[in-house]
This record gives structure tokens, C-alpha cells and sequence, in this order.
């Protein structure tokens, strides 16, 4: 029985167009964009001229200036950037003979008159510069036996920006949206996950009456379909980083095979939150198929997909949050196995899903077995 | 036909103040073809919920083929077949497929499987749509497909919560001829409908429910001979007085007319000849008159008898 259950949920889900859309194509889509988006920006940080920007100093940040002063030694450089006061810098930017300005202090912000190519650019330097600081003094303080490794890591990185070849570190910095995309499309397993709930709960959908008047335990069919969902997801994980590593040539370093397995384990931990999800309440399927995407595009948000440095912004002020958060918790163990040597970390993130993964299973089957409706 | 397959004692389901099912009981014998007969509303989806053990109930209880319904009750279960008022299938399995699932939760063997979702197919005349998916099929179709689903695993006792909701004539009557089939081939049938011209059509026996309680319960014979109405006389005229409709009334076995000044409608109780009495004193009396009909008595009059209001509105 078990496997009949299972045979035919996958069927099911393979033919859905609607699940198949969101979890294959869809990331594929917004990959090939963002690859459009970043190729462009990519190529213009490495072939345009300097951006002329005019910095700031509001408080002296020794280190700022001398990551300032490297890139204005160099002979091809992105940016063109001279120290001023506040009031030129405006003057300039108004004339338009400035992009942006570069307010230097505690914390290093940017103003910009209008949106381009090179704004967008300054902007991605700050997000980066500002993300980057924050995860060395993080190690600093928090492990400091590792602060020199890390901080070679981050320098080769930087290196590569200068288009110098160098390990298995990502090799363009833009490849965090890639990780996110991976973290959002593992995610939408969570539309599968409400399915099994619907689709096995007498109140919430005819199909789980009928189930529900079968000889089948419910026991049965809601594990013959969370394992179904946890195959599916497994297929749509592997085409979708297959895609990304081998179709858009995102570079993922020399650790293809764990990022797999990141996107494998982040997709059951997509299905088992959905499930646990569907298994609250009685809304209407699509109720909660909407409620989970805005929860979703939340959690993405806050890991940093659409804003670069949301993540060290959520760091600084909730660091239990990045912790929790299963958007941050599967871009990060993608993220960090280009940052850390070793695989400590990474491992720590996968083991935060598989107990993620567990205690939603267990919550749902909990709430979802053995139920008795007092009305459908 | 002496088995009893289905006892409810005393139910009681409460929705809160509302009360579903009110003290409701019933007893049904192997091969009968069993109507629930009510208004929207009534109760006949609740009781079939808690037999089927979907629901909660307050109060009483259930027994099927002689053992305690229960929702661990898998023995029962597998010899119940449910074809739901709503259609439960899925979209994205075609309609072999979809049988095949559906027989598959009760039956293991994959030979038997196969035979038993082909005769399906057949019983329900679907073998040209077998591939299809079920958004291609039409209305009529998938309520085929849907009594497909809940018949494959020749079930001995058939539960149909009103299958022919929104199916038009023709499916309907395919339908109503199927279960006659499946009766004949000696399983049990639980019908619920509101169209009680269905009920009279197919069912041995008939309760007739209201605000959750069995007002009336026996063949369909039995419950119209339990009201005074046995003939109701309808005939097109004009220009009727008191003189004469007074006349009409005085006649023996007519307990009621109505007048509305261009149909004479005349109700009787027991007696012959009661129309060839009417139209003597119209045509004594030199009165024109159009139309004639004389109808027997429905469940829709057993019903607004018993209850003081109508089965159904008109559609």
C-alpha cells in the first residue's frame, strides 16, 4: 500500500504543472535573468571605465580608506574615487560628474542622484564591502582561530574582482543571488508539503475524504507522500543547481557535490515546512499556498535575495534569526563552503535542516494523523 | 435481503447550537437500495459523514455489517465504496489511472486490480475517455469517473452522497440505471438526493429527513399511503364562483380546493371517479374548461404534508 501511495504521488507530481512550474522552471527563469542582470554588471565592472565617486568621511574608518586607496592604486580599476567634503560632493553629484557618495564612518552608506549601471554597481561595492566586514569581525570575535583563514578567503575573493584566477572560491560576487535563488526554489517544496496535507484531511479537500473512507492508515499515505516529496524535491534540487552550475556557468567552486546535497536537504526542509503548514487550521488550499509564498519571500528577503546586505543587517541586529531561518540557513551552508575551508559549518547548517526537516515532519504528522473532524 | 449492513442508534451532531442530526436512527438490510430523502440542509450529508466516521458525533452509535464503526475500522472500510457530492479525483492522473488509484487502496493484487478497474470502466462507459484527463471530461464524464472510483473494488455496500448534483438528463439517468445494476449484483446502495423522483425511481426504501431528524421512514407505497392526499386534481377554467367551487368541495372524498381564477385545483382523499365527479358539475353547471390532470401523490406531498413546506424549490 505504501507503495502504491508512493508510486502515484509522484506521478501526480510530476504532472502537475502548476508545482513543476514553480519548482523547476520558475528558478530556472530567474536564474537566466539574473545571469542577464549580472553578466551585464559583471562585464561593466571589469571593461567600463572607473566610476567617479566622491567619498566622504564622516568619521575616520582606517580600514575603508585603505581598501579606497588600493583600488585607486591599481591600473584597471572600477572606481575612480577622491575624498572631499559634503557640500562639493553634492555640487558634483548634482553636476553629474560624480555617480555616487560614498559616506564613510562607522558604517559606510551611499547616495546616488539616479539609477544605472554604475549605481547599481556602487551600490553592489557597498552591500559587499559592508557583508564582508561584518563576517570578519564576526570571526574575529567569535572565532578567532580562523580569522586569518577567513580573511584570505575574503581577499582572494576580492582578487577575483580583479579578475586574477584563484581556488575554489566563487569567483564573482553576485553568486550569492544564485545561493538565495537555490534557498527560494528549495522553499517552494513547501507547495508539495501543503498538498499532502489537503490531500489526506477530510475537512480541507473531497480527495481527503475519500482517502480518509480508504483501508488505508492515514499513518501510510501521509509517509508514502512525504517521501514522494522529498524524491520529487530531490529531482527538481538536481536539475535546478545542474542548470545553474553547468548551463549558466555560476560558479560554485570545487564543491559541486555538496551543494547538491545543500539544495537536496534545503528542498525536504521546504516540504517538511509546507506540511506542517497545510496541517494547521482549515484554510482553502490556495489560502495557504498564498500564505506560505508571502512567508517564503519573507524568509528570502531577510536572507538577503533581494537586498544584498539584508543578511548582515538581520546579523547585527537578530543573529539567532540567520540561524533559524531556513532561506538564510540553505544559502548559507552553499555560501560558506566557498568562504570556510573546512566543512564544520557547513556541516552545522545541514544538520539545522535534517532537525528542521524532522520537527516539521513529526509536528505535521501529529496534527494531520488520527484526526476526527467535528465538521468538514 | 434479512442482514442488517448498517445500524444507527440515537445519533446526535451538534454544530455548535445548531443541531445536525437530532436523535436520528436507522436500520439498513443487505440488497436494499436505501433513499435518505431531504431538503438541503436536512442532515443527510452530516448522517453519511459519521457513518463513514469522517465526522465527530455527540451522542449514539454506528454499527456496520454487525461491528462498531470506527475511523481505525479498516476491515469495514474496505467493503465500503463512497462516491462523494463532491467529485474526488485527480486532475493530473488520467482516468485509468485514476480508477486504478482509487482501486488500488483496497485491492493489493495487481491482476485482479486490473480486471477490476477495466470492468469499471466498462460499468461506467468510459472506455473511449480511459486516457483522458479529467478536466477534458465533461460534467456527466467525471461523474462517472467519480462512481468509478468509489465502485472498482466491488464494494458490498455503496454509499452515494447525491452524484447527480448538476448532471444533466441523460448522464443522470445513466447513472440512476447503474446503481440499479450494481443493487443487482448484490451490493448494498445508501442514496441521498433531494430530487425525490430519483429516490421513487430507484430506492426499495425511503426516510424522508428534516432538521436532522426522520420524519417519515417505509417504501415508497407505505409512505404515501401515511398521508390523506391520494389524487390531486388540476383543471383549467375560467369564471368559476363560490356557487360552484362550493359545489365541487361538498363532494365525497374531496378534503380541499383551491380556486385562483384560472386553475381549479382539487385535492382528494380515497374514492373512484373523483375527476369524472368533478367535471359532471362543471359541465352541469355550462362551464368551458381547458387542461385536465389528475396526479397521484409524490414524496414532495408526503413531505409538505408532514411538514407544512415543499421538498425542494422549484428549479
Amino acid at each position: 500500500m505504501f507503495w502504491h501511495n508512493f508510486r502515484y504521488f509522484i506521478k501526480c507530481g510530476f504532472k502537475s504543472g502548476n508545482l513543476m512550474f514553480w519548482m523547476i522552471l520558475f528558478p530556472i527563469i530567474l536564474g537566466i535573468f539574473f545571469k542577464i542582470a549580472f553578466s551585464d554588471i559583471y562585464n561593466d565592472l571589469t571593461s567600463t571605465e572607473p566610476i567617479p565617486t566622491a567619498i566622504v568621511e564622516l568619521e575616520e574608518n582606517k580600514i575603508f580608506r585603505s581598501v579606497i586607496d588600493t583600488i585607486n592604486d591599481q591600473e584597471y580599476k572600477f572606481l575612480n574615487a577622491g575624498f572631499t567634503d559634503e557640500n562639493t560632493a553634492m555640487e558634483l553629484l548634482k553636476k553629474g560628474e560624480i555617480n555616487g557618495i560614498i559616506y564613510s564612518g562607522e558604517k559606510i552608506s551611499l547616495t546616488v542622484a539616479e539609477n544605472g549601471i554604475e549605481e547599481t554597481m556602487l551600490k553592489e561595492f557597498i552591500e559587499q564591502y559592508n557583508l564582508r566586514e561584518k563576517i570578519i569581525t564576526d570571526v574575529i570575535t567569535k572565532d578567532p582561530m580562523n580569522a586569518e583563514k577567513v580573511i584570505s578567503e575574503l581577499s582572494k575573493e576580492r582578487e577575483i574582482i580583479e579578475e586574477v584566477p584563484v581556488t575554489h572560491g566563487n569567483t564573482n560576487n553576485f553568486d550569492s543571488y544564485f545561493y538565495n535563488l537555490i534557498a527560494m526554489s528549495s522553499l517552494y517544496g513547501s507547495y508539495m508539503g501543503i498538498n499532502i496535507s489537503t490531500k489526506n484531511q477530510a475537512n480541507l479537500s473531497a480527495l481527503g475524504a475519500r482517502k480518509n473512507c480508504s483501508p488505508v492508515p492515514k499513518a501510510v499515505s501521509l509517509t508514502a507522500a512525504l517521501c514522494g516529496s522529498f524524491f520529487i524535491e530531490f529531482i527538481c534540487s538536481v536539475i535546478c543547481v545542474t542548470f545553474l552550475a553547468f548551463v549558466l556557468k555560476v560558479d560554485f567552486g570545487n564543491r559541486l557535490p555538496l551543494v547538491y546535497l545543500a539544495a537536496i536537504i534545503g528542498g525536504s526542509t521546504g516540504v517538511s515546512f509546507g506540511f506542517f503548514m497545510g496541517s494547521i487550521g482549515n484554510m482553502k488550499e490556495n489560502t495557504k499556498d498564498g500564505l506560505s509564498t508571502a512567508i517564503i519571500m519573507t524568509l528570502c528577503y531577510l536572507s538577503g535575495l533581494m537586498t544584498g546586505d539584508m543578511k548582515a543587517i538581520i546579523a547585527e541586529k537578530l543573529p539567532l534569526f540567520n540561524n533559524i531561518n531556513p532561506a538564510a540557513v540553505i544559502s548559507d551552508s552553499i555560501y560558506c563552503l566557498n568562504i570556510y575551508d573546512d566543512l564544520d559549518r557547513f556541516f552545522t547548517k545541514i544538520i539545522t535542516m535534517i532537525i528542521t526537516i524532522f520537527i516539521f515532519s513529526a509536528l505535521g504528522i501529529i496534527m494531520t494523523w488520527r484526526k476526527r473532524y467535528a465538521s468538514l | 435481503m434479512e442482514n442488517t449492513v448498517v445500524k444507527i442508534n440515537n445519533l446526535v451532531k451538534r454544530y455548535g447550537d445548531l443541531v445536525a442530526l437530532d436523535h436520528f436512527g436507522l436500520e439498513i438490510k443487505e440488497g436494499e437500495i436505501f433513499g435518505l430523502l431531504g431538503p438541503n440542509g436536512s442532515g443527510k450529508t452530516t448522517t453519511i459523514n459519521c457513518l463513514l466516521s469522517l465526522l465527530t458525533f455527540d451522542k449514539g452509535s454506528i454499527e456496520i455489517f454487525g461491528k462498531e464503526m470506527t475511523p481505525s475500522s479498516y476491515g469495514i472500510k474496505k467493503q465500503i465504496g463512497v462516491i462523494m457530492q463532491n467529485v474526488a479525483v485527480f486532475d493530473e492522473l488520467n482516468v485509468y489511472e485514476n480508477i486504478d488509484y482509487f482501486c488500488g487502496l483496497y485491492i493489493n493484487d495487481k491482476a485482479e486490480r486490473k480486471r477490476l478497474v477495466e470492468e469499471a470502466i466498462a460499468f461506467t462507459g468510459l472506455e473511449d475517455f480511459k486516457k483522458f484527463s479529467p478536466k477534458k471530461l465533461s460534467g456527466g464524464l467525471l461523474r462517472r469517473l467519480n462512481i468509478a472510483c468509489g465502485i472498482a473494488h466491488r464494494p458490498k455496500l455503496i454509499i452515494l452522497d447525491e452524484p447527480t448534483v448538476a448532471v444533466d438528463p441523460q448522464s443522470r439517468n445513466k447513472i440512476l440505471e447503474g446503481i440499479q445494476e450494481l443493487n443487482k449484483n448484490g451490493a448494498t446502495i445508501i442514496y441521498t438526493s433531494h430530487y425525490m423522483e430519483e429516490v421513487e425511481q430507484i430506492c426499495t426504501r425511503i426516510a424522508i429527513m428534516d432538521k436532522g431528524k426522520k420524519i417519515a421512514e417505509g417504501t415508497n407505497d407505505e409512505l404515501k399511503r401515511m398521508i390523506k392526499n391520494t389524487e390531486t386534481i388540476s383543471i383549467e377554467v375560467l369564471g368559476l364562483d363560490e356557487k360552484i367551487t362550493g359545489e365541487i368541495s361538498a363532494l365525497p372524498h374531496i378534503y380541499n380546493s383551491e380556486y385562483d381564477g384560472a386553475k381549479l385545483t382539487v385535492y382528494c382523499s380515497g374514492g373512484k371517479h373523483n375527476l369524472i365527479r368533478v367535471l359532471d358539475v362543471l359541465q352541469k353547471n355550462d362551464i368551458a374548461f381547458g387542461r385536465v390532470y389528475s396526479e397521484l401523490p409524490t414524496l414532495n406531498d408526503v413531505f409538505l404534508e408532514i411538514t407544512g413546506k415543499a421538498l425542494r424549490d422549484k428549479e
